[in-house]
């Protein structure tokens, strides 16, 4: 499963957003998540893959920039 | 409502006048280190009313206190209603507020010596969480309030409401108060203090026994009550029909000792409502107890029922629905309000369930065991006496 897919899957799951507006272009409004709930996704997501998010690089305008971000941290972690 | 008997006030009092204790013995903790606590919990389940994402940013009392919220409106008809809530305040009581998740942060700072804790920690805990998810979630925009007065929280809460209401400042209120606390650090904690009941011979379900010679101590509970309190004029013009009439709140201090209760700081607090409310002491047919099940409590709550009522008390019955809900601290002074308010509108008065011997010796009618009917019941208390000395009594009336 890739990262987006995983993603994907944990918002439909962990934060029942409607799996119809669950796009690579979505923005995190669209899908239903304030600048708080950003933050606390942006911890699970965290958890999740066992990254850390540098506060610098925690930009994103939508849901498939986020996926590469965490893609390329995965990577950067080797 | 969100309680140890459900959520459909009707029928929790039906199950509190029968006397069906929701009291268990439950494991809480670890394997490691865990232990055995008698609890009232409450079975909740925050969906459908709330998403996966809203819950995420909200600790266990301010879900119980956004459902019991969605149940109230929702059963006065205010739910949706705009316009009518722009203006309503909030007013709850709440003691310790986000006890689960602190639990969880401490748990990563000192297990996983980590500092990496959940970004949202801070506005999870916050005492004030209940009221504010309350008010942002149902649009009610008037002022919102937090009163953590321990055990007297909402008592407190559905006071200070009905002064507002009362001396015109407001028209509408969400009052009401939520605990959630029965996470194991918390219980832990109240284990230590000793003044926790040990489980019953006659199983754990039968282990809150205020006023009972087997008593041992108070069982904690959870859950949220959430009444709409209104003017009466508001409520006339909408047509509502109300369970009950708050015409009386005295609040005092004790200025005496951090946990053991004082018979003159409850007396002055009952004094003063009955003053508030323009009542007769010897109009009053009931009073929901404060009753914990602690053996000083108790009895001194009993001296302050024969210092207001006289010698035995006599016309008077009171009674502790403590014995089968436990005591829901932050939320247990709306729980027993509500319960009092259907006690005025069935015309029932709800027992001391498990009351067997009353100790110390008394005349007072402690309704033990049995519920009983009370077609002429117009005028009921409830007590609320805190930790800390913090005492509150609300003075309701049959409409």
């Amino acid at each position: 499963m890739s990262v987006y897919d995983h993603i994907a899957k944990i918002l439909a799951e962990e934060y029942e957003v409607d799996e119809a507006v669950i796009r690579p272009d979505a923005s995190m409004a669209e899908l239903g998540l304030d600048s708080l709930m950003v933050v606390e996704f942006l911890f699970c997501i965290e958890d999740e893959f066992e990254i850390e998010v540098p506060e610098e690089r925690a930009e994103f305008a939508t849901l498939g920039e986020a996926a590469a971000l965490v893609d390329t941290l995965i990577a950067e972690k080797g | 409502m969100v309680s140890p008997h459900g959520s459909e006030p009707r029928a929790v009092f039906d199950a509190v006048f029968a006397g069906e204790s929701a009291v268990r013995l439950c494991r809480t903790g670890t394997d490691e280190f865990g232990g055995d606590a008698l609890l009232a919990l409450s079975d909740f389940d925050p969906s459908p009313r709330i998403s996966k994402a809203q819950a995420r940013l909200q600790s266990r009392a301010a879900q119980m206190a956004v459902c019991a919220t969605h149940d109230a409106l929702e059963a006065t008809g205010l739910l949706g209603d705009t316009q009518s809530l722009q203006d309503t305040g909030v007013y709850m009581g709440c003691g310790l507020g986000g006890s689960e998740v602190l639990q969880d942060a401490y748990r990563v700072y000192f297990v996983r010596k980590s500092r990496r804790l959940n970004p949202v920690t801070v506005p999870l805990i916050m005492a004030s969480g209940p009221a504010s998810h309350m008010s942002m979630r149902f649009g009610a925009r008037g002022p919102s309030h937090t009163f953590s007065v321990a055990c007297a929280s909402s008592s407190v809460a559905i006071g200070e409401a009905f002064r507002a209401i009362r001396d015109g400042y407001i028209d509408r209120v969400l009052a009401g108060g939520s605990e959630a606390m029965l996470n194991d650090g918390s219980v832990a904690a109240w284990q230590r203090l000793g003044v926790m009941a040990s489980p019953h011979p006659n199983g754990a379900q039968a282990s809150s026994r205020p006023f009972d010679k087997d008593r041992t101590g108070l069982v904690l509970g959870e859950g949220s009550v959430v009444l709409v309190l209104e003017s009466e004029e508001v409520a006339a013009e909408r047509g509502a029909d109300p369970i009950a009439e708050i015409v009386g709140y005295g609040a005092s201090s004790d200025a005496h000792n951090l946990t053991e209760p004082d018979a003159d700081g409850q007396e002055r607090a009952v004094r003063a409502a009955l003053a508030d409310a323009g009542v007769d002491a010897r109009d009053v047919g009931y009073v929901n107890a404060h009753g914990t099940g602690t053996l000083a409590g108790d009895a001194v709550e009993l001296d302050v029922m024969a210092r207001v009522f006289g010698p035995g008390a006599p016309g008077v019955a009171v009674s502790s629905t403590k014995s089968v809900h436990g005591h829901l601290v932050g939320a247990a002074g709306a729980l027993e309000c509500a319960l009092t308010a259907f006690a005025l509108k069935r015309g029932q008065i709800p027992p001391t369930a498990h009351l067997k011997t009353p100790t110390p010796d008394t005349d007072i009618d402690l309704v033990p065991r049995v519920g009983r009917a009370a077609p002429e019941l117009k005028v009921a208390l409830s007590n609320s006496f805190a930790f800390g000395g913090s005492n509150a009594t609300l003075v309701l009336k049959r409409t």
